[in-house]
């Protein structure tokens, strides 16, 4: 499986701003397996390129394609696929429902295609410090906690890709490094590759590849 | 487990707007009960008020006389052969024939079963014009026995007026062929007796019927008056309401009996009548489907985030719309069923009190009905998808 971006940019940055990018108006193909970071300060549209990639978005030039077939054309069923099967997501803005429960916000996705069972929820929840939070309503939870449990989430399908956007950005030390090596695991159980975008570059995150955006 | 509603509900707002939800099943109910009860009455009135024969091949049976008014009271009101004639020749009019009558005494005896005499009046039209001709309504010379063809009113007048009056049995349509009536003929060469049964009832001819062969034979032998001329002419016409047709007789000073074509307009007005109740219940139906849109879209756009939040976790609108509706399948099935059983019970309890289980009317619900229910059923989840489908697909 492979995701190939070819001369994408942003319609709304000026193109005279991509000089020094090494993904906006290039060339570039993700492989299953990889692990790449992509280092983009604010601005550079780190978020923007997270969702064309996911598909949210179609204000790009030049094309994104997943095993040779350009995403720009999906129709809402094939992006139902895509999401569902190929390609997961950690949001900068997380994006749960904050009036359902933790426990119904991670289980709405994983009877969506479920890779795991109900017991390994609990099982991640308690790996990553959330396990009494499970009744609660997600807006009760601190921004930490919500980013702890959309990595939760993001990991309850199959993928090939699995989008990182800042997702460690309200997490200490401890729970980053624990938060990661379960990403891990899970990346590696599935073979995916693991596309970390963040403002800077995270130590512990041995990545193949490095990109500037 | 597979995935379905139960799933997606939480993340569903659905129950607000409760009242105007079951404003619309209520509306919903009403309108297809009114239209269920308006096709059964429909067909109700056609089983009723059919007239069973007249209109089978296409054509009306009037019969008309000449107009007897107080200057012409002393006058001859027979129809010639020249009138007969000028009336084939009329446009409007396929075919006319006279009714013979008897021209000598007759009177008519029950005998033991129902004892009753009277003087009687026997009449013999073309076979062609008369609706019911069973195949024994024969004669040949020498025979007693003369089947009789009585019109339906008479045997309706007798079971209503005559036998109450006289303490006599009434008579059911089935059973009346097992009764013999003695036939006192008496004329010019003496007296005879026959027996006289009568083996049909005629919806169309209002006369006592006999074979017309017989009915010539016994004018030429027991008959008193020269007259060969009819006094009632049948015509067969397309339209017995036609105005033209009407002016026509009208000038030529001759009365019309009008009741079979009352009947027919009786019959017209009525289901006009429930034509129009059934468009009022299609308009209800229309109303309640406009009204659960309404508050489908708000469930849709109080649920907008949520629904949007599905879909980009990498739920399939597809998926979305037809699990959504599907919701409301049993509600639909529910409001048909329930609809349906009402309209079979009013329409077994009409035919049971109302018409006295009348024969001509099946107690039962008319086929149609199941069918236009069953019909509605599948447009109402059909068009319910479709909003569903619409509105989702927007976000």
């Amino acid at each position: 499986m492979q995701i190939s971006l070819q001369q994408v940019a942003p319609t709304f940055i000026e193109t005279g701003n991509f000089s020094s990018s090494q993904v906006w108006n290039s060339t570039i193909v993700f492989n299953t397996g990889e692990k790449i970071q992509i280092v983009a300060p604010s601005g550079s549209g780190k978020t923007s390129l997270i969702h064309f990639l996911y598909g949210l978005r179609k204000d790009y030039s030049g094309s994104i394609a997943f095993n040779e077939k350009k995403i720009y054309g999906f129709n809402a069923e094939d992006f139902a696929s895509y999401r569902q099967k190929h390609i997961s997501i950690v949001f900068q803005d997380l994006r749960l429902f904050a009036e359902q429960t933790v426990l119904q916000n991670l289980e709405v996705k994983r009877q969506l295609d479920p890779f795991h069972t109900e017991n390994k929820i609990a099982a991640m929840t308690r790996r990553l410090g959330i396990e009494n939070k499970l009744n609660n309503l997600c807006k009760t939870c601190s921004y930490g906690e919500q980013q702890r449990i959309a990595i939760i989430r993001s990991l309850q399908q199959p993928f090939d890709f699995l989008f990182l956007d800042e997702p460690f950005s309200h997490l200490d030390d401890d729970n980053q490094k624990i938060a990661m090596e379960l990403i891990e695991e899970e990346a590696g159980l599935r073979k995916a590759s693991i596309i970390l975008a963040d403002l800077r570059p995270v130590e512990f995150f041995k990545a193949d590849k490095t990109l500037m955006l | 487990m597979r995935l379905n509603f139960k799933h997606i509900a939480p993340f569903l707002v659905t129950g607000e707007n409760k009242a105007s939800r079951w404003l619309s099943y209520v509306g919903l109910a009403i309108g297809v009960l009114l239209l269920l009860c308006s096709v059964q009455m429909y067909i109700n009135i056609n089983d009723l008020l059919q007239n069973k024969n007249p209109k089978k091949d296409g054509y009306d049976y009037i019969s008309i006389t000449k107009a007897i008014t107080n200057e012409n009271m002393a006058e001859d009101h027979s129809f010639s052969k020249e009138d007969i004639a000028e009336l084939k020749k009329q446009p409007l009019i396929d075919d006319a024939t006279g009714l013979v009558a008897n021209k000598f005494l007759v009177k008519a005896t029950g005998g033991g079963a129902v004892p009753f005499t009277a003087d009687m009046f026997l009449e013999a039209i073309d076979e062609n014009f008369i609706d019911t001709v069973p195949p024994d309504f024969s004669w040949k010379e020498g025979q007693d026995l003369i089947p009789v063809i009585i019109s339906s009113d008479y045997l309706e007048l007798y079971n209503t007026v005559f036998a109450p009056s006289r303490d006599l049995p009434q008579v059911s349509l089935k059973s009346i062929s097992s009764i013999i009536v003695q036939l006192d003929f008496s004329g010019n060469s003496g007296n005879q007796s026959f027996r006289g049964n009568i083996v049909a009832v005629s919806d169309r001819i209002n006369s006592v019927l006999v074979p017309k062969n017989f009915l010539e034979w016994a004018n030429q032998q027991y008959g008193n008056s020269a007259k060969t001329n009819p006094s009632r002419i049948f015509i067969k016409t397309k339209d017995a309401n036609s105005p033209e047709l009407l002016r026509f007789l009208q000038q030529k000073n001759y009365h019309i009996n009008k009741d079979k074509t009352k009947f027919g307009r009786v019959k017209q007005v009525l289901q006009i009548i429930v034509s129009g109740l059934a468009g009022f219940g299609v308009l209800v139906i229309l109303l309640a489907m406009v009204l659960f849109s309404f508050y489908l879209q708000l469930m849709i756009a109080k649920s907008k985030e949520n629904l949007q939040l599905l879909l980009t976790i990498g739920y399939s609108p597809q998926w979305l719309s037809k699990t959504v509706a599907k919701k409301w399948i049993p509600v639909y099935v529910t409001v048909i069923i329930i609809t349906v059983l009402i309209t079979a019970l009013l329409h077994w309890s009409f035919q049971h009190f109302v018409m006295s289980g009348r024969e001509e009317l099946s107690p039962f619900i008319h086929w149609s009905v199941i069918a236009i229910a069953f019909v509605l059923l599948l447009l109402s989840i059909a068009v319910n998808y479709r909003l569903i489908k619409k509105l989702l697909y927007k976000l």
